[in-house]
């Protein structure tokens, strides 16, 4: 196994509260990692730290060897490290295939002049999309809409949209934020095959949930957050026992017991 | 949906058509409206690429249209440069100025670009007002001369009206088949997605910034030559051409064809550079009008003639998707 | 040159600024709360000198009471403005919002056009000729009533967002959006009261200014030219910071006026906005704008 992504001393404050300290994992490839933690333990800002959506106020990561500190989102993303988004989103006018062809566009080396020529080399890159958009609607078992504007998606095929659209480029790593909140079980089950069958053709996943169920059949390692910093990490059944894991869990339980009855899913935008 | 074969040989007979006209006839009112129609649907075009496909509202359009009249006029007149030579600067530069605003505002935020291009175009009437040394003030640079264009083994006097209905007709086609074919492309596709969700574009390798500013650049640039042929046929140059009342006709012009569909676009533009003639109001009547349809629209009618095609196209698909068991 | 002009430059300059700033801070209190530009911002200014005009010399009301009423007509203004159209944005649209209150600034700009004519009006009172005269410095009383106009302003604008729940819930909404709401403000009292407060501050500084200069429908549309400078010089949605922002420029504007055409001070506020967007996007006092 190959160190894919080394995480060191990432930082990130906000208006003098530390919501990400020092933390620092790596994820070997060609595993499944998840990464849970109570409301507020600094998940979100971590994935959003780590595609370049927000700025670290310290720390480094590297993806495959390659320094992504400091990068924009976007070219994060061409060095091979996607995301998918908490409140899914998708381009509601364009049709399935093309929500697909975009996400793959700034990845084939096509450059704009030729894009706009059409050449051969431009018709073959979008051919080899079009392939690959198909095939990826197949397996999450949206094909039979490839064809309709993304706005005539449930909430859960939307998940599943987002998912096929962060594999298009043939990322290295894919972060996935809470791909199952707020989905019905049935629909959970499919995201669950998705990701198996995805990983078994070699790629590594970061899962960001909730939902512990989800998170323990899937992960090969766990790796738990609580107030910015990172308490535990390792396999599931060990996580599942751990004294500091258990305390922060129970007592996010009872606080939100007493304070925020919230049913799963209420996040759902 | 239409067969290519059938829209391209509609394209081909409605250009044909259009320059047919100065042939059938001979009419002057006619032939301004044709300029008029030429000269806005390049203008409303770019702001269609700005606005309606990557989403940037941008007002620095007839900004870009004067600096551009401006060049060619001044660089024509005073060092003699042919016509062509003359325009190509003026979107040159037009272009130059649009990256810089756009490259200095855009970083921020879209409400910032709004508010830096608004105050761009109004600096620009100023400077055109108030620096004489440069501009020659209020009273602008009239009796500007019949240009010559030097086509390759062709020299051409532009002395007559129909020369000018050529002229900008021409330039319209080449700039209309420049923003379709750019909007048709996989960059029109990526400056939608920037524009449908930019988090979104960012994530999958977009940068939002790139095709931001290739959409000004290109729109600075068709708005700037065809300001500086429009000048000559005017036959003056003056702090009106950075008049609101551009600004103002050719985002009616968007807002009404739908922002992000070119036909919508287009059409409107025609509609749009025939009616107030039509209907003959004093400018700032016309102007409340357009106004109060602004918001109209903003409150009722949100995505033009283009966005109402576009619902019904959305209803097709929901249809079977309910009945299916 | 002596130091007594310099000190008349730079006193025009702070009346100047002061009128800048309500205008400004109305603006930018707009956009912390709704995140909304509102486009339409200059026309009340304009709206607020027009009226000022009609009622001191069509229907002989006294200056004083003429502030009143016109501060009051704007402050109701506002009220309708955002219940009749801004209210519908809630949450949606930015483009519609900039469209919206862009086509209200057509129609009452061109509207004011065409009943009014572009012909500048002066506004007289009484006083209007009266001065002021300390040592070398000579400042006219309306001037100097509009400084104090400007300043009670600051003051009670002060009050109500330091002294009131509201005020206080609107800066909260200002400075964090989604926790304020989280905490249960009611979002659309907020935004009512600043758009309120904001149309009312911009009919307040057309009133206070119409004795000194010249009242005509194209005022305000050069006068938010300034305004948005302001606003992106002092960061946006930061109303102190475009309150001081608004100062300096007014007290810049003047001494350089004082030596260079108005084109060179209009071209300089322009350029030292894309100057501050280049180096410092979040502007001078900061408040990171959520995209």
């Amino acid at each position: 196994m190959t160190l894919l992504l080394e995480v060191t001393g990432l930082t990130k404050r906000y208006l003098g509260l530390t919501a990400v300290d020092r933390v620092a994992f790596e994820v070997e490839g060609g595993t499944v990692v998840g990464l849970i933690g109570p409301n507020g333990s600094g998940k979100s800002t971590i994935v959003d730290c780590l595609s370049g959506f927000q700025r670290a106020d310290g720390g480094q990561w590297r993806l495959d060897g390659r320094a992504l500190t400091g990068l924009p989102a976007h070219r994060i993303a061409r060095a091979g490290l996607t995301r998918t988004f908490q409140t899914v989103r998708a381009y509601d006018e364009l049709t399935l295939l093309d929500n697909l062809r975009v996400a793959a566009q700034e990845r084939d080396g096509v450059g704009w002049l030729p894009s706009l020529s059409r050449g051969p080399r431009l018709r073959a890159a979008e051919k080899a999309a079009e392939a690959r958009g198909r095939d990826l609607l197949t397996t999450v078992g949206l094909a039979e809409y490839a064809q309709a504007p993304a706005a005539i998606l449930s909430y859960g095929q939307r998940k599943l949209l987002a998912i096929a659209a962060a594999m298009m480029a043939r990322p290295k790593l894919v972060v996935l934020d809470e791909p199952v909140a707020g989905v019905n079980p049935t629909m959970i089950r499919r995201i669950e095959t998705v990701i198996h069958q995805l990983n078994a053709e070699g790629v590594t996943f970061v899962i960001v949930e909730h939902n512990m169920d989800f998170i323990m059949s899937l992960c090969r390692r766990v790796i738990v957050l609580e107030a910015g910093e990172k308490i535990a990490d390792g396999p599931p059944h060990l996580i599942r026992s751990d004294p500091h894991v258990l305390a922060a869990y129970l007592g996010q339980r009872r606080a939100a017991e007493l304070v925020l009855p919230l049913p799963k899913g209420e996040r759902a935008g | 949906m239409m067969p290519g074969w059938l829209r391209g040989l509609l394209v081909l007979l409605g250009v044909a058509g259009l320059f047919a006209v100065p042939r059938i006839t001979g009419n002057e009112y006619v032939l301004a409206l044709g300029v008029s129609f030429a000269m806005f649907s390049v203008l409303s075009g770019g702001l269609n690429l700005v606005y309606g496909y990557t989403g940037l509202l941008s007002f620095a359009q007839v900004g870009f249209f004067g600096i551009g009249g401006y060049t060619s006029a001044l660089l024509v007149t005073e060092r003699g440069w042919p016509l062509e030579a003359g325009a190509a600067c003026g979107g040159a530069l037009a272009a130059l100025v649009g990256l810089v605003i756009g490259y200095s505002s855009l970083r921020l935020s879209r409400h910032a670009f709004a508010i830096v291009s608004l105050s761009f175009a109004f600096l620009c009437m100023i400077v055109a007002r108030d620096w004489v040394s440069l501009t020659r003030g209020a009273m602008g640079i009239p009796g500007l001369p019949v240009p010559v264009l030097h086509l390759p083994g062709w020299s051409w006097r532009l002395s007559r009206p129909a020369d000018f209905y050529y002229l900008l007709m021409g330039f319209a086609v080449i700039a209309q088949a420049v923003i379709y074919l750019v909007v048709t492309s996989r960059l029109g596709r990526a400056m939608r997605a920037i524009k449908l969700n930019e988090a979104l574009a960012q994530s999958q390798g977009i940068s939002p910034l790139s095709y931001k500013l290739l959409a000004l650049a290109l729109s600075a640039f068709l708005a700037g030559v065809v300001g500086g042929l429009f000048v000559f046929y005017l036959t003056i140059v003056d702090p009106s051409i950075f008049d609101f009342y551009y600004t103002e006709t050719m985002l009616i012009m968007v807002i009404i064809g739908g922002p992000g569909s070119f036909w919508g676009v287009l059409g409107a533009s025609a509609v749009l550079a025939a009616l107030p003639d039509l209907l003959r109001f004093t400018t700032d009547l016309r102007m409340v009008l357009y106004g109060a349809v602004l918001i109209a629209a903003m409150l009722v009618f949100p995505g033009g003639v283009g966005g109402w095609l576009q619902r019904r196209a959305l209803r097709r698909w929901r249809r079977p998707r309910l009945a299916a068991p | 040159m002596d130091a007594g002009f310099y000190l008349q430059l730079l006193l025009n300059g702070i009346v100047i600024g002061v009128i800048y700033a309500l205008v400004a801070m109305g603006l930018s209190l707009i956009f912390g709360v709704l995140e909304i530009v509102n486009f339409a911002h200059g026309e009340f200014y304009m709206l607020g000198a027009m009226l000022a005009y009609f009622l001191t010399m069509n229907m002989g009301l006294g200056y004083a009471a003429t502030v009143v009423v016109v501060t009051a007509v704007a402050v109701c203004l506002g009220y309708v403005l955002y219940e009749a159209l801004l209210a519908s944005l809630e949450g949606g649209g930015f483009e519609r919002s900039i469209l919206l209150t862009l086509g209200l600034s057509m129609v009452l700009q061109n509207g004011a056009v065409f009943l009014f004519t572009t012909t500048p009006r002066m506004v007289q009172t009484s006083q209007s000729y009266v001065n002021l005269v300390v040592g070398d410095v000579r400042v006219s009383l309306m001037r100097v009533f509009a400084l104090a106009l400007g300043l009670l302003a600051f003051g009670a604008l002060y009050l109500i967002l330091y002294g009131t729940r509201i005020g206080r819930a609107m800066r909260g909404v200002a400075q964090n959006r989604d926790a304020a709401l989280m905490v249960g403000i009611d979002p659309r009292a907020v935004s009512r009261l600043a758009v309120a407060i904001g149309i009312g501050l911009s009919g307040l500084a057309g009133a206070a200014l119409a004795p000194v200069y010249a009242v005509h429908p194209l005022m305000g549309f050069s006068f938010v030219f300034k305004a948005f400078a302001i606003i992106i010089i002092g960061g946006l949605g930061n109303v102190a910071g475009a309150a001081v922002a608004a100062v300096a420029l007014g007290m810049l504007e003047s001494v350089i006026g004082g030596f260079l055409p108005l084109v060179m001070v209009d071209a300089l506020v322009f350029s030292s906005m894309i100057a501050m967007l280049l180096l410092r996007p979040q502007g001078l006092f900061g408040r990171g704008v959520r995209v």
